[in-house]
């Protein structure tokens, strides 16, 4: 999977490391704003109030 | 596909996910407190602002040191309203107060349940707080004992509550503890009886878990204009 990437990515060594980060840095971006905030409310640490009430995630 | 390459595929993929699972512990452990402390900054700077740009009116000095008539007062969903001090917790701990228990609004803060009185009324002042993540406003609940103070003020007027009881552990679906006279489902939880201007608090039980949910009880106990400074229980 990775080396397939890599053997995809142009220009020379240093031009595909370059580009590699920046692909991780775009991954993690991702997941910080869209994925974990998504997903962490289907964990328990959410859960402060009484029932019956707008309720802080399930 | 040799097995060579699956092999391959097999633990690139098992890096793949060990990978995000540190990531998103990253994310609960530190970026969610590190966006809580902005979120909760930016909260407090626009209450002290919105006060000092439209200074309401100081309510009337009450008889007898009795808290000061309630005035209809309308909190705006999602909104910042009030500041809550709890010295118990240290003396920097400061969170704003917003309207509402919704998942978003309890990441810039502590949420007011909605349905239950306002600030310094007649009733019940709900309020609940993460006990981890999101700037982890009430790690130390279980600290909490009887006498300690909760201090909150609205741009106008200091509000001293002063706890009651110490941390009810109760099951979430105990939605008594939060009615204008605390009504738990153990009669001899009940820190009240008879009704009165009272406070409470909720947040999760166990730390990290969700199948319980501690609650304290506090009693309006003082009130004074923001013009006199601040109570005595608030250091500087």
């Amino acid at each position: 999977m990775y080396g397939w990437i890599w053997r995809h990515l142009p220009g020379n060594v240093w031009v595909r490391a370059a580009l590699s980060l920046l692909l991780v840095l775009a991954v993690v971006y991702v997941l910080f704003q869209y994925v974990f905030p998504w997903a962490e409310p289907l964990l328990p640490f959410g859960d402060v109030t009484v029932d019956g009430e707008g309720g802080a995630a399930r | 596909m040799s097995p060579r390459a699956l092999l391959r595929t097999f633990s690139e993929l098992c890096i793949t996910i060990g990978t995000l699972i540190v990531l998103f512990v990253v994310h609960l452990l530190f970026w969610t407190g590190i966006r809580a402390q902005s979120a909760t900054d930016r909260e407090i700077d626009r209450l002290e602002a919105g006060w000092a740009a439209e200074p309401l009116e100081p309510p009337a000095p009450s008889r007898g040191g009795g808290p000061p008539p309630a005035a209809p007062v309308e909190y705006e969903p999602g909104q910042p309203f009030a500041v809550m001090y709890i010295p118990r917790f240290g003396e920097a701990w400061d969170w704003p107060v917003l309207q509402g228990t919704g998942t978003d609004t309890l990441k810039k803060g502590l949420g007011h349940y909605a349905s239950t009185a306002v600030l310094g009324a007649k009733g019940n002042f709900a309020v609940a707080g993460h006990r981890r993540t999101h700037g982890d406003p009430f790690k130390d609940f279980p600290k909490l004992r009887p006498g300690d103070e909760v201090v909150l003020t609205d741009g106008t007027t200091w509000f001293t509550y002063r706890i009651a009881s110490k941390p009810y552990r109760t099951v979430p679906s105990d939605v008594g503890v939060i009615e204008p006279m605390p009504r738990p489902l153990k009669d001899e939880a009940a820190a009240f009886d008879e009704p009165g201007r009272y406070l409470t608090l909720t947040t999760c039980e166990p730390e990290w878990g969700s199948s319980h949910r501690l609650v304290v009880w506090a009693y309006l106990d003082a009130t004074q204009s923001v013009t006199d400074g601040k109570p005595p229980g608030l250091h500087s």
